[in-house]
Formats: structure tokens, sequence, C-alpha cells
């Protein structure tokens, strides 16, 4: 079908209209409701955080609703399903800038979706607030409406390596990720990082996760001469293909890795209780047992209120709840404090410092928008999961 | 439409009143495309830019639907795992933007090399096709697919792996979303109009005749090697393109953004949109891209909903949306039709002289496992002779004529025409040595044309290349409109131009039969093989079905006429061969074979 | 890790062998390759697990359960997806009709059921170790199944019946077989299989509804190899098939692997387009 001439300038008049009436600006006006666009992944195969993240999320919103809302101003929670598929992410991000056009957006909660929506949200001028850990998600120049209310893939990766070399004091390690986008750069920045507290990488790779049989991948790490074992993966079936096939092989090693190894997901596939045992996962100080055996006064409230609200925590993770919580509540206190237009929640974020979240204290700078603390990332026993929540790893310091 | 033209056409009418003017039928075609696009123009205007995504999106992937089309819906191949290039272009756009494996390049010159590795691919993925059958072919595609991906996987320096890269950024005017979105719209207005060229061209209708009448289609001289090479080469690159603007939309692609899901999605919007037509698919490919986006919940179940759309169509309207559209074809056609065939129209259709001299069997024998099926046979056909085969079921009539027509390669001896042997078992290459034929059972495309079916017969007469059609250039207009002359001129001596454009699985039997005839006869042949044609047809048929046969042999072309009507053979008949158990039991004229003893005793009886 | 290799590559092998031999029935009784006999694997495997460790019924109950829904699948298939399309004049309907189908079932399973692998239940209460269930009971289905349909085809009269339709279906009916029913008690038969592969397997592949493409590719593998309608040649190809991923898997790892294996599958295919066994080509004019 040729051009016409007429078509092109149709077009260009078109564009030229749009141009003109500038780019979408989101609700700012008194008694409009705040708009929180939400990315989980409800259904698929990396959704365990997704389902874990929006329960506490609901709660928040729900709570902050019932006091008055922000200003007089209620919360509507906007939710995209993005099925852990990038692409549907891509999808539903543009949805909630352009069409929705939300206030702010939460989430995506899986690296791969993020690092594909990151781009486009920050391209429509929309503040993000992120809990996923990949380094380069982050970027106070490129993407300045951009802030992350997690750790780095760094900081995690830090804490468990200084656990197996230093604590445990291990030399030989095999480090094993599945292969999404998580799991390969995890992979990625942890083996260099052990080379330079002093251990020997003996094996590391990426296997599918949906692989039923993970005997091979053992096998060669003990022929390799591996101490430890440190998977990386949000996948519930695959650690615990992991755990059980060490179990099998009677093989007296401990495992050392992501969170979700203590998550209740991971107990339920696991063949016997006992497998569970010398399994090490991060996790963050607020979200663990003290000596005496509790948690601190304002997570013990909020283990109460979920009770009350008859919202499951045996199944899975208290800090994916209680990220999922502080989110809403981290926007809140921004357009409180400042205003609900994007300039004025990235300004007041960007200055934020040792905000009290339930999941960690955090502080932001202009040039720092990875507000997670370095001490409040701790390796905890994951055979000791009562309500969602760790006693510390052994050998570990206060 | 239908109204029924008079029995016998005044003659010198070359254009009957039922098959429109070309310019007419032409306005009426473009008319759904100029209005799409005049939609797509406008949508800045209507709608938000959430939509101006979807809509991106849709012609992204009409890009590529539009090349596997021509492999799916035309050459009936079923490759379901055609997003390995889409993969594959994706990621060769955005590693060449992103500098990890050579310098950085140019947007644009990475898309026009994804194209290419895209073809090339295409090729590599499409070899198979030419040696297993359907499902076989259609799991060697799936298994390329995952191989695409697992190597995305696993070659992390390049693409990083599951970490996955930056897409390409096109820049300019291209940068904004609107922008990008003008972008897509022209290659996939480009990639229509291509595919649209091709589909009315005679690879189109030497795709369909592949997929629907593998042997006619061969006796008609088309090889289906090369063409078939040819379209998944074309295929392969409009998928790379389709890639590198893939990985701009998401701006950023990891390998599990490629899924199943999303090849299915591509397959069944062709079926969706039927087979053999371009603007079925365009729709099937926008409507299967929208649909999930109406509601949130419906994205989660988008999937099951293209399953259970592609079960219904293909339960109830098999021919999909295109079926659905042709109105055409719904109007009644007239009861009670006669063929009434014009010899004399005859000249405007055989006008060569013939210089091939008789078409000679020496000994041919052919077994197939442990039945002899002929066994040492002599026959000669002389030009301008009607010539009969005929003996008892099994006595090798029709083998023999698949030996002529190089089907079946024999065991010993030798076909030769002119003296120079025909190559055993090569049966394309018959077309262009004139030998023509009909088959037992009428072999036509039942969803094309009258006048498209026809139309095949002469497809070793166009001049122009593929990529002369792609483009429209001037020697497909020719090719086509000569083409398009010689079919109508063909089909007026059979007496049924006036059916040209009706859909060919709506006629009777004895209409097939005479069209196919007319296919032949669009060879100019110097031999016609004709595989028993006066079965099924009336007597007056049959009577007229002579008739013509007789002035086809007037005008120089040597007809072998395999037959069980024993009226038919011995009227028409110059010479006649008799055949029983494979072998040759008596040659000569009529007179002398009715009062042949043993012809006698072994087939006509008392 | 020789006998990791065996065990892990037999116990696959033989549950991708079924699942040919689930392809072989169907092809048998219609000349038509379904879609659905991955897909039947998975449901044998998820199946399994709904009825016996989510609705808690004994084992043997759950097994029986499993297989009868089966072959109900069987016999939808059969009357849905492939009758309609063999009166039709386009036999290559079928592949999309079936293709259809298999889709719907196994999407519906993933939302329904989960996305993610779900345990399958400890069948029999024994202890594990390298002779463990989970290697065994694979084998012993398979065998079952290829002896059991040798003695259906050779002994009973249903048996020579099934044959009679498939080698030539008008002579049958000529002779007074009901074709479509025995059809039909061939899809049915058929489903039973591919559920008793997935449900024998289960604790090796667990409940997941992605099983179901994977065995589609992996079940083809023996019979485009052993030779289509061939049992036996189904059993060694897959069989085979099994050892040679678990061999790539240890030797190469887990992403060249499947690669190894879907390179062999298109180089053998390409040079013996019939399979290794190889059956003759049919006249085609």
């Amino acid at each position: 079908m040729p051009i016409t001439r007429r078509s092109v300038l149709t077009g260009a008049a078109a564009g030229a209209t749009w141009f003109a009436a500038g780019l979408p600006r989101p609700a700012t006006a008194e008694s409009e409701p705040i708009r929180i666009g939400f990315l989980p992944a409800l259904t698929g195969p990396s959704s365990s955080t997704g389902i874990a993240m929006n329960r506490g999320t609901i709660l928040a919103v729900d709570e902050i609703n019932a006091a008055g809302g922000i200003g007089g101003r209620k919360i509507e929670l906007i939710t995209r399903d993005t099925q852990s598929d990038p692409t549907k992410a891509v999808n539903g991000a543009t949805e909630l800038t352009r069409r929705q056009k939300v206030n702010v957006v939460w989430g995506p909660l899986n690296s791969g979706e993020a690092l594909a929506a990151t781009p486009l949200i920050a391209r429509d001028g929309v503040p993000q607030l992120d809990p996923c850990w990949v380094d380069t998600l982050t970027d106070p120049k490129k993407y300045p409406l951009a802030f992350r209310n997690a750790p780095t893939n760094h900081q995690i990766g830090g804490a468990a390596n200084r656990y197996a070399v230093e604590v445990l004091k291990l030399k030989k390690v095999a480090v094993i990720g599945d292969t999404t986008g998580y799991g390969t750069a995890s992979v990625d920045t942890y083996v260099p990082m052990l080379g330079q507290i002093g251990a020997d990488v003996v094996y590391h790779g990426e296997t599918d996760a949906s692989n039923p049989d993970l005997k091979p991948e053992l096998l060669r790490m003990r022929d390799a001469g591996a101490e430890a074992i440190m998977p990386w993966s949000v996948n519930a079936g695959f650690l615990s293909r992991i755990i059980n096939t060490r179990g099998e092989m009677g093989w007296d090693v401990p495992i050392i890795g992501q969170t979700t190894l203590g998550s209740g997901q991971t107990k339920a596939l696991l063949a016997k209780p006992e497998y569970w045992e010398k399994v090490y996962a991060n996790n963050f100080r607020n979200c663990c047992y003290d000596q005496s055996g509790k948690l601190s006064p304002h997570m013990t409230d909020f283990v109460d209120r979920l009770r009350a609200a008859k919202i499951e925590i045996g199944d899975t993770l208290l800090w994916w709840i209680a990220i999922g919580y502080d989110a809403p509540n981290i926007i809140a206190a921004a357009i409180k404090g400042a205003g609900s237009a994007p300039e004025q929640i990235a300004g007041y974020w960007s200055t934020l410092k040792d905000w009290p979240g339930l999941y960690g204290d955090i502080t932001w700078t202009p040039e720092q928008h990875d507000g997670f603390p370095n001490d409040e990332v701790v390796m905890c026993q994951a055979n000791s999961l009562r309500d969602g929540a760790f006693k510390l790893a052994p050998g570990y310091g206060a | 439409m239908d109204a029924p033209a008079p029995p016998r056409a005044p003659f010198g009418v070359t254009e009957p009143a039922l098959v429109r003017p070309k310019s007419m039928a032409t306005l009426e075609m473009a008319a759904p495309y100029i209005g799409l696009t005049l939609a797509a123009i406008c949508l800045p205007l209507v709608s938000d830019d959430y939509w101006g995504g979807i809509a991106t999106r849709a012609c992204v992937y009409w890009v590529l639907v539009s090349g596997l089309n021509l492999v799916v819906g035309f050459a009936g191949q079923i490759a379901i795992g055609w997003v390995a290039l889409l993969t594959l272009g994706a990621y060769t756009a955005s590693v060449l933007t992103a500098g990890t494996a050579t310098p950085e390049l140019s947007p644009y010159l990475a898309l026009i090399l994804a194209g290419s590795a895209g073809a090339i691919f295409g090729v590599i993925v499409g070899l198979p096709a030419l040696r297993l059958r359907t499902f076989y072919f259609a799991m060697t595609t799936l298994g390329f697919a995952t191989i695409v991906t697992q190597v995305a996987l696993a070659w992390g320096s390049v693409t990083g792996g599951g970490v996955g890269v930056a897409g390409p950024i096109f820049p300019g005017p291209f940068s904004t979303q609107w922008g990008f979105y003008y972008f897509c719209l022209i290659l996939a207005a480009l990639c229509t109009w291509m595919t649209a060229n091709i589909a009315a061209s005679r690879f189109g209708r030497g795709l369909i005749a592949i997929r629907d009448a593998e042997v006619a289609a061969e006796a008609c001289g088309i090889a289906k090697p090369v063409l078939l090479m040819t379209v998944f080469l074309f295929s392969g690159a409009a998928a790379g393109v389709a890639g590198g603007l893939f990985a701009s939309l998401q701006s950023y692609i990891t390998p599990d953004a490629f899924t199943f899901d999303l090849s299915v999605l591509f397959f069944i919007a062709i079926l969706i949109g039927g087979r053999g037509s371009i603007l079925g698919p365009l729709l099937g490919t926008i409507i299967l891209t929208v649909l999930p986006e109406f509601s949130a919940p419906l994205v989660a179940w988008s999937t099951f909903l293209y399953a259970a759309l592609l079960l219904l169509i293909v339960l109830a309207i098999p021919g999909g949306i295109a079926e659905l559209l042709d109105y055409k074809n719904r109007r009644p056609l007239e009861r009670h039709r006669e063929i009434v065939p014009r010899p004399d129209l005859l000249p405007r259709v055989l006008n060569r002289t013939i210089e091939a001299g008789p078409l000679i069997l020496d000994g041919i024998t052919l077994s197939f496992g442990g039945v002899r099926a002929i066994d040492a046979l002599d026959l000669e056909l002389r030009p301008g002779e009607v010539h009969g085969l005929i003996g008892p079921n099994g006595s090798g009539k029709t083998t023999t004529l698949n030996v002529i027509s190089g089907y079946y390669p024999p065991q010993a001896g030798v076909a030769r025409l002119n003296g120079i042997a025909l190559p055993p078992g090569a049966a394309p290459l018959r077309a262009s040595r004139r030998i023509a034929r009909t088959f037992q059972t009428p072999r036509l495309i039942g969803g094309a044309s009258v006048l498209q079916n026809v139309m095949i017969g002469g497809t070793i007469d166009g001049h122009g290349s593929f990529a002369e059609s792609l483009l429209a250039l001037p020697r497909h207009w020719r090719d086509e409109t000569r083409l398009r002359e010689a079919a109508l001129s063909a089909l007026s001596v059979v007496g049924l131009a006036q059916l040209g454009a009706v859909r060919a699985d709506r006629l009777q039997h004895s209409e097939l039969r005479f069209i196919e005839i007319a296919r032949a006869l669009m060879l100019r042949p110097a031999f016609l093989l004709l595989d028993e044609p006066a079965a099924g047809l009336s007597a007056e048929e049959i009577r007229r079905l002579g008739a013509l046969i007789v002035a086809i042999s007037h005008h120089g072309t040597g007809v072998l006429l395999v037959e069980h009507h024993a009226d038919l053979i011995f009227d028409i008949c110059d010479r006649i061969t008799v055949l029983n158990l494979g072998r040759v039991l008596a040659v000569g004229t009529p007179a002398e074979i009715r009062s042949h003893r043993e012809v006698v005793s072994a087939y006509l009886g008392a | 890790m020789l006998e990791s290799i065996i065990a892990y590559g037999l116990a696959t092998g033989a549950v991708y062998a079924m699942i040919g031999v689930t392809y072989n029935v169907m092809f048998s009784a219609s000349r038509v390759f379904s879609f659905t006999a991955g897909v039947l694997g998975m449901l044998g495997g998820v199946l399994g697990s709904l009825f016996i460790l989510r609705l808690h019924l004994p084992a043997a109950l759950g097994f029986v359960a499993t297989l009868a829904a089966g072959a109900l699948v069987g016999i939808v298939t059969e009357i849905v997806t492939v009758r309609p399309v063999l009166k039709s004049l386009d036999q290559h309907l079928y592949v999309l009709s079936t293709l259809a189908f298999a889709l719907l079932i196994q999407q519906f399973t993933a939302i329904e059921w989960s996305t993610e692998p779900q345990p399958f239940p400890r069948l029999l209460p024994l202890p594990g170790g390298p002779l463990d269930q989970q290697f065994w009971l694979p084998i012993l289905a398979c065998a079952a199944t290829i002896i059991g349909l040798e003695l259906l085809y050779r002994r009973t009269l249903v048996g020579r019946a099934f044959l009679a339709i498939a080698e030539d279906s008008y002579a049958a009916r000529a002779l007074g077989l009901p074709e479509q029913r025995l059809r039909m008690a061939s899809y049915a038969l058929a489903g039973a299989i591919g559920a008793l592969a997935g449900f024998a397997g289960g604790e090796v592949l667990l409940a997941f509804f992605a099983n179901a493409p994977m065995l589609n590719f992996y079940g083809f593998v023996p019979v485009a190899l052993g030779g289509m309608g061939s049992n036996r040649g189904a059993a060694i190809g897959g069989l085979a098939l099994g050892l040679f991923q678990q061999a790539a898997n240890f030797l190469v790892g887990g992403i060249f692997a499947s690669v190894a294996v879907f390179a062999v599958f298109i180089v053998v295919l390409l040079a013996r387009p019939e399979g290794l066994a190889g059956a003759g080509t049919a006249r085609r004019v």
C-alpha cells in the first residue's frame, strides 16, 4: 500500500497535536484518589514473592484507607499480574503509566520483568519503587525517579559469602543458579566476590529450574570437592530439589543461599523434614527471632495484626509480607510529606533518612537510590521456621 | 453476479461478464486494506498511548505473521516453532546495537542484519520440510525453538544469558512512542503489500498447489524444493526484522520473553484468518493481539482463549475469517449447468507448431514390491493421433501413465521423446517437455477459484522471478496478464469461462474433469495424457468430451487416452493398445482390436 | 555416576517409550498423530497427585481413577478433535484440532492446578535407595504395557479387530466391524496408557503442567526413530533416548544436553525420514 503524501501529513498533524498536549499528568487534585500501580507476578514460575508481597500490600492499603487515606485522599491499588513474563510486565507497566495514569508504580517484583519495565516507566516520568535485587535496576542518572527499598545483589551475596568463608571457615564452594535473569545475574556477581574474599569456586553454573533431576549437578559439585552449596533462585521447586538430592546422596555439606530456601513453599516440597538441616538462608534482622526467641515489638505487633486479618504466613516468608506492607506506607509518607507530583515524591525520597520500615530502615540520597542498610542483611537457619520468621544462623554475630 | 451467460457466447467475446474487469476487482480487493491503513494512521487522534503500544505490537507481530503466512497458510507447512526466528532476530539486533560482540552498529543496519540472519536461519529451519511429513516437521521446528532459546541462555558473554540485553532504540523521529508506531506501521504495510503481490502471482498459486494438490503441481512443472526454500528465506527475513522491532518495543529482552505461547499466537492467527488469504491472517493477528487486552483477567487466560478459538475454527469454519468474508462464493450457482466445450476456440490456446517426434516407450518394466505392474512394455504415441490404452483393472494402465509422467522410475526400459530420453522419476521436468496430463480423480485446489486452478497449469511459462513478483515489477504484471488471458481462453475452450471466479470445491464432478483438461491445455502440450476422463460423465458430456479430444489432436497434440468406456475409445481413437497383466496384448486400429481373438476373450467379452 | 545415569535414564526413557506407545495406538486407530499424547502423560502425574495427595484417596483407588480419567480424555479427544476432521477432505486439520485441544487442557491445568511442579505421592511404603521405586515403577509399567498390547493384538479378538481397522478401514467396515466404536476404544486405551506413563513416572517427573509439551516432544522421538506404529521400536527408542539424555546431562550439563538431544533428533530424522526401523512409502499417485 503506498503511503500517500496526504496520509503522511495527516499522521504528522496527529503527532503534533499529541506533542502539544504534553505528557500525561496524573491526578493531583485534592479529592482525587492516589493511584498506586502494582506489578506482582501472581502466577507463573516466579510467583512466590508476588503472592506474599501482595498480602502485605493489600493489608497496608486497607489500613491506610480505613484511617482516612492520605490527607483525605483514598488509595486506589491497581494491580496487573505479570504472570512471571517480561512481555506481560511491559504491557502491564505501559497500561499503568499511560492509561491508568498512576501516581507511582510499585514493582515489578521479579528481576527479569523489572529489567524490561524500568526503562519504560522512567521514560513516562512516573516514580517507581522496586524491591528486586539485580544491581543494574537503580541508576540515579538514568532513572532519577526509581528507588529500591531492598538490598542489592551485592549486599545479599556479600552476607552469604561472608558466612560461608569467614564464619563457617570453608574454602571450596559450589555456586548454582537457575536460568532466570535473577539466577544468572547472581551467579555472575557472586563468583568474583567469593574470589575476592579468598574462596575457591570449584563449580559454578545455571540449570533450568524445572529440571527434575539435579543429581548430575550435585555429583559434579561433590567430585570437584565442594564444601558448601550456594544456590540462587526464587523457585521453590528448584531449591527443594537441591535440598532433597543432597539428602538422598547423604552428602553432609551446608547449603547457604537465597532466602527462598527457608520459605514454607520449599518446606512443603521436601521429601524428609530432616533434609532441612544445615540450610542457611538470607534474611533480614527485623524478621528474625533474637536470642530469647522473640521478634521485635513492632514485628510482634505486625504478626498479631496479620493473624487477626487471617492472612496466611506459614506457607511463605515473613519478610516478603513485611516489604509488601512497607511499600504503600513509604509511598504514603512521601505524598503526605511533599505531595503527589512525580518530582515531589522523588524529592522526598531522595532525602529520606532511616525511615523505620517493618522490613528495614530505609535511607536514600540523591546519589544513592539503594536504601537498605548493609548490617541488616543476615543469615538465618531455615529449619527454624516459625510463623514465617527464623532464628539467626549458628555462629552468626549478633 | 452469477447471472447465467447464454449457452453459446458469441465468438470473439474474451471477457465473459462474470469475471469482473480487472480495475474493479482490484479496487474491491484493496478496499479493506485502504480502510485499515486509514484507521491505523488516524489512531493517535482517537486513542491514548496505551492502545498505541498495543497497536505497535500488532504491527510488529504482523511483520512476522505476514511472512509466516506464506509458509503456513500458503505452503501448508506446520511451522509451530517459528518463535525461534523472532528470538534470533531480536538478539541479533540487540547485540549488534549494544556492542557486546561487535562494535556498536546503527540500529537500522542492525535491523537489516537481523533480517539477513533470519533469512539464513529460516532456510535451515525449513530444510527438513523437504524430507519429512507434516507432523514430523512440526516437531523439528519446536526443536529449533528450544535450541535457539538455550543458546541465548548459554552464550552469556554475548547475549547476557539469563540477564538479557537492552533492545535497540531507533533514533530521530522514531524514538518517540508514536514515531516508533509509524515506523512499525510502514514496515507492516510494506509486508502486506509484498505478500499480497506474491499471493496474486504464480508463486503464490504454486505454493497453494504444493499444499493441496502436490501431485498435480508436479505435473505442472512446479518444483517444490526451490519454491519452498524461497518462501522460507523470505519468511525468515520478515521474522528477523520483526524480532529487531520486538526487541525495541520491549526495550529489554531476556530468553524467557520468547515463550511457546507467542509461537502459538502467530500460528493460530494464520489459521483463524484462513489459509491462502492475506487479509484473513492480518485481521487474525490484530484480533489476537488486541483481544486479551480488553480485560485484565483475560490476559491470564489468553492462550486458553486462542486454543478455544482455533478448535472452533477448525471444526466449524475451516476456512477461517477469510471464508466468512468470502461472500462472493456464498451466492448460489445456477442449478442445471451444462458443459458446452468450444473446440473452435482451440487455436487461441494451442497456437504453436509441434516439431516433436513420437513419444516412445521401450521395454518399460516396473514392479511394486513383489508385484510386477508392467512388464517389458512397448508403446508408440504419435503427434496428432488419439491413442487409446485399455485393459482390465490392474493391467497397468494408470501405472504406464505415471511412468510417462515421471512419478515412478521404471526398473528397466526407457521412455523417449524426440529421441531424447525422459529423465526417470523426475515428474516436474515433464512440463517443460510439453507433456501434460489429467488424473484419475480430479486433483484441484478446492479453496482456490477455477481461474486460479487453470492458471497454475501455465506456471512454467512465467518469466518473472520471485523478487520481481514481491515488488510488483513490470515483468510480474506482464506474466499475470498473459497467464490470465491464456487461462480464460482455455476455460472458454472447455465451456466453463463463466465459472472462472467460483471456488472450485463448489462445482460438480464433471466440471472438475473439464477444468483439469483446461489446466492441461495451458501447457500447449505436445502430448496430452488423459486418465479416465469420462468417468462419472453423462452420455452427452462424454460425446462432447470426445469431440474436444479429437479437435485437440487435430491441432497436433498426441493424446494418450486411458479409458473404460469402450464406446468412446472405439469412436475417437486412431490406434489402440490393449494391456493385460502388465503386458501388451495387442496394438492396432479400432477395427483390428474389436475383432482380435485374445482381446475379446480377455477383456471385451463375447 | 554410571548408576545414576542408568537409573534415571531408564526410568525417564520408560516414560518416553510409553508416550510413544500412546502416539502409536492413536495413530493405528486413525492415521492421526495427536498432540494430546504428552498432555495425557502430564495428566497422569497431576491427577495422581490430586487424587492421592489433595483428596486423600488410597493409592490404589487414585491409580484406577487416574487411568479412568485418562481413558475419558482419550474418548473426548476422539469425538471432538479426530472424528469430525477425518470426515473432511483436508487431512492435515487433525494437527490443528488436536493441538488446540491439548493446549486447552494444558492451560487449564496451569491456571487451576499450579504453574509450579507439585509433589507426587510416594506410592509404595518401601524404603529408598539406588533401586528406589521411582526407577523401577516406570520400567515395570512400560514392560507391562508392551507385553499387554502384544497379547491384546495377537491373542484376543478385540485386538485383532484393532489391527484390522488400522490396516484397511474400508475392508474392516465391509466385514461388519464397528469402526467408530473400535476407534473410540483405541483412543480410550491410548488415554489410559498415557495416564499410566505419567502416573508411574510421577515420582521422577512430579506433577507439573509443563510436562505436557516436554513429553509431547520426548515421547514423539521414539516414534520417529522406531517407526510409526511399532511399539517395540518405541520401547527401544524411548529407553535409548532416556539414557542418551541423562548421559548428556552428566557430561555436558543441563543447557547443552537438551540442545544435544534436539540436534541428534533432527539429524537422524533427516538421514532416515521413515525412522531407523524404516517403513515403506505408500503409493502417491
